[in-house]
């Protein structure tokens, strides 16, 4: 038997890389239908509230133009929806039609690297997204630079933190259509109840505590102090709770995932 | 040539379960080095099972204290250096529908770590290897099936493995692309590759495979050099009668002893060593001449060990 020398496997670093350039490859292949819409969401969005929504709602929200208000909260849900398709549908999809993850899954890669791979690339279609977010919020002089570059960051950490969740959703999921239930029942619910279009503080006092669990309020709260520059102690927490939110989501993401891709 | 006599895998006494089905039962083989190793077997015999516990892709249960060695690596605790040593062509092609044929190879590339200009040459050696040069700029969805599983084998080649793991590498593929690709096997081995191929044609395991492993719901029926199978498990010769008018005609005292019936509904084969008994059999009884006296191959033994009726697997 041979063996006696190791053979030189790709390190972890490389192995993590070349799923993330693997989705990268894909993802920029279609450079006009990917790269576009990014930028042309958040337009839409604050074009509508600049011309219509806006002059109904003449008070300050948040102490900022109501404008700024939606406008930053923007900067993490777009994060949030992009993690959340790419880590559902997208997974699913590469998992159960494409047959994707096989093919990968004979190359040096173990189901961990696979994962956290796939994690990472989420993570980074958050910031991508993020960024052009901000580059339309800062074109509109909504936001100011260049603190507000640290904006993209934290889409990053919400991204990393729905693409685990999401995740952990796709590994219970055993046709396309279940996912109309995370999206309807979880996705659009926290567009709504986290702060984004309106503070939390206006909802009823039972229902905050509800508000404070889901993920997104935390990722909205540094999202504005960063683009507000008022950073208090409570964003520790806040850190604090999208820290543990990703490690544990991703613990049982990787283990329930590793049941279905490797049997 | 002694290097051709060293054991590279070895297997002993693996199973695997899934829920109450039992893939693979009690299974051991070894595979020398450079040779081509052939699992032959029904739909849902077990043979992609075993390929997917060589490389990790599905774990051996823990309770049969079976081992697996490949080169030198267990997949339960070094399924990265077993994967970086191999080459696996699944049953599905799994290629990237959106990216053409080089920049799946390329992604591929990637995996093992290999440096852009080293892969470059090497992805150009490989697609003229496997007669896809001319498409290296096509998307997957314009390939034919053939040259989706050329392209498919010519990723699996990327790392120059010293292990080629090929699971039915031509179901489905006309005759010009399976000896292509059968030629390009033969060509591996001669480079020192050891093969392990599964497959369900006899004519396949006949060409390419220097031992045979015949599988049948899990376990492992026999094993051995496919002509080595032919002498010691089938009679030489047999006829096959096609029509039911002619079956009846032959009757129980007509059969000796040295001949064996094999009774398919509207299909009969009659198996014996000795030719002169069958054509006197069928110079008697078979005067319509529906009947054709032929030499035996891999699959009278193939289905003498599997049988004849489908089974709730396949």
């Amino acid at each position: 038997m041979t063996g006696s020398n190791p053979p030189k496997y790709p390190p972890l670093y490389r192995r993590l890389y070349s799923v993330w350039y693997r989705h990268m490859r894909v993802y920029t292949n279609n450079m006009v239908s990917n790269g576009f819409p990014p930028f042309l969401e958040p337009l839409i969005f604050l074009t509508a509230v600049g011309l219509g929504l806006g002059k109904y709602i003449t008070e300050p929200m948040g102490g900022v133009k109501y404008i700024e208000f939606l406008g930053t909260g923007l900067l993490v849900t777009t994060a949030m929806f992009t993690a959340a398709f790419e880590c559902s549908f997208g997974t699913f999809f590469r998992m159960e039609y494409e047959k994707v993850y096989d093919g990968m899954l004979a190359a040096p890669m173990t189901v961990n690297n696979l994962i956290v791979g796939e994690i990472i690339w989420a993570g980074s279609k958050g910031l991508f997204f993020s960024f052009a977010v901000l580059c339309v919020l800062s074109v509109f002089r909504i936001v100011d630079l260049p603190y507000s570059l640290l904006a993209p960051l934290v889409g990053f950490l919400t991204a990393v933190m729905f693409a685990a969740i999401s995740l952990l959703v796709t590994s219970f999921v055993k046709t396309m259509n279940h996912f109309n239930f995370y999206f309807t029942g979880f996705i659009s619910p926290m567009f709504f109840f986290s702060g984004v279009v309106f503070p939390i503080a206006s909802l009823p006092g039972y229902i905050r505590p509800l508000a404070e669990i889901v993920p997104l309020t935390h990722s909205v709260r540094l999202v504005r102090a960063v683009c507000t520059r008022n950073y208090r102690p409570i964003l520790l927490l806040d850190l604090l709770y999208i820290a543990v939110f990703i490690l544990v989501v991703g613990f049982f993401a990787i283990v329930r995932l590793r049941k279905r891709l490797v049997s | 040539m002694d290097y051709m006599e060293k054991t590279v895998i070895s297997v002993r006494n693996i199973s695997k379960s899934f829920g109450k089905i039992q893939a693979v039962q009690d299974l051991s083989f070894t595979v020398e080095s450079g040779s081509c190793f052939g699992f032959l077997g029904p739909n849902g015999a077990g043979k992609t099972t075993v390929m997917k516990m060589l490389y990790g892709k599905c774990t051996r249960d823990k309770n049969c204290n079976g081992q697996m060695d490949i080169f030198g690596y267990d997949p339960a605790k070094n399924e990265l250096a077993i994967k970086y040593l191999s080459g696996v062509v699944q049953q599905e092609n799994n290629l990237d529908a959106e990216l053409n044929v080089i920049q799946n190879l390329m992604i591929y590339a990637k995996f093992y770590n290999i440096p852009f200009r080293v892969a470059k040459k090497r992805i150009e050696y490989l697609l003229d290897f496997l007669e896809l040069s001319e498409k290296s700029d096509s998307k997957i969805k314009n390939l034919s099936g053939g040259m989706k599983r050329r392209l498919v084998i010519a990723r699996s080649l990327l790392n120059s493995p010293r292990l080629l793991i090929l699971d039915e590498p031509t179901t489905g593929l006309d005759p010009q692309v399976r000896h292509l690709i059968w030629d390009k096997i033969r060509q591996l081995q001669k480079q020192e590759t050891t093969v392990l191929l599964t497959t369900h044609y006899m004519e396949e395991a006949f060409q390419l495979c220097g031992r045979l492993l015949i599988m049948h719901k899990g376990r492992m029926i026999m094993e051995g050099k496919p002509g080595d199978l032919l002498d010691k498990s089938i009679e030489k010769y047999v006829i096959e009668v096609l029509e039911t008018d002619s079956m009846n005609q032959i009757g129980d005292d007509a059969l000796l002893s040295r001949v064996r019936i094999d009774d398919a509904p509207n299909f009969l084969r009659y198996y014996s060593d000795d030719m002169d008994a069958l054509k006197s059999l069928a110079d008697s009884y078979l005067k319509g001449g529906n009947y054709l006296i032929r030499e035996t191959n891999l699959e009278d033994v193939f289905l003498k060990a599997t049988g004849r009726q489908l089974n709730d697997r396949q």
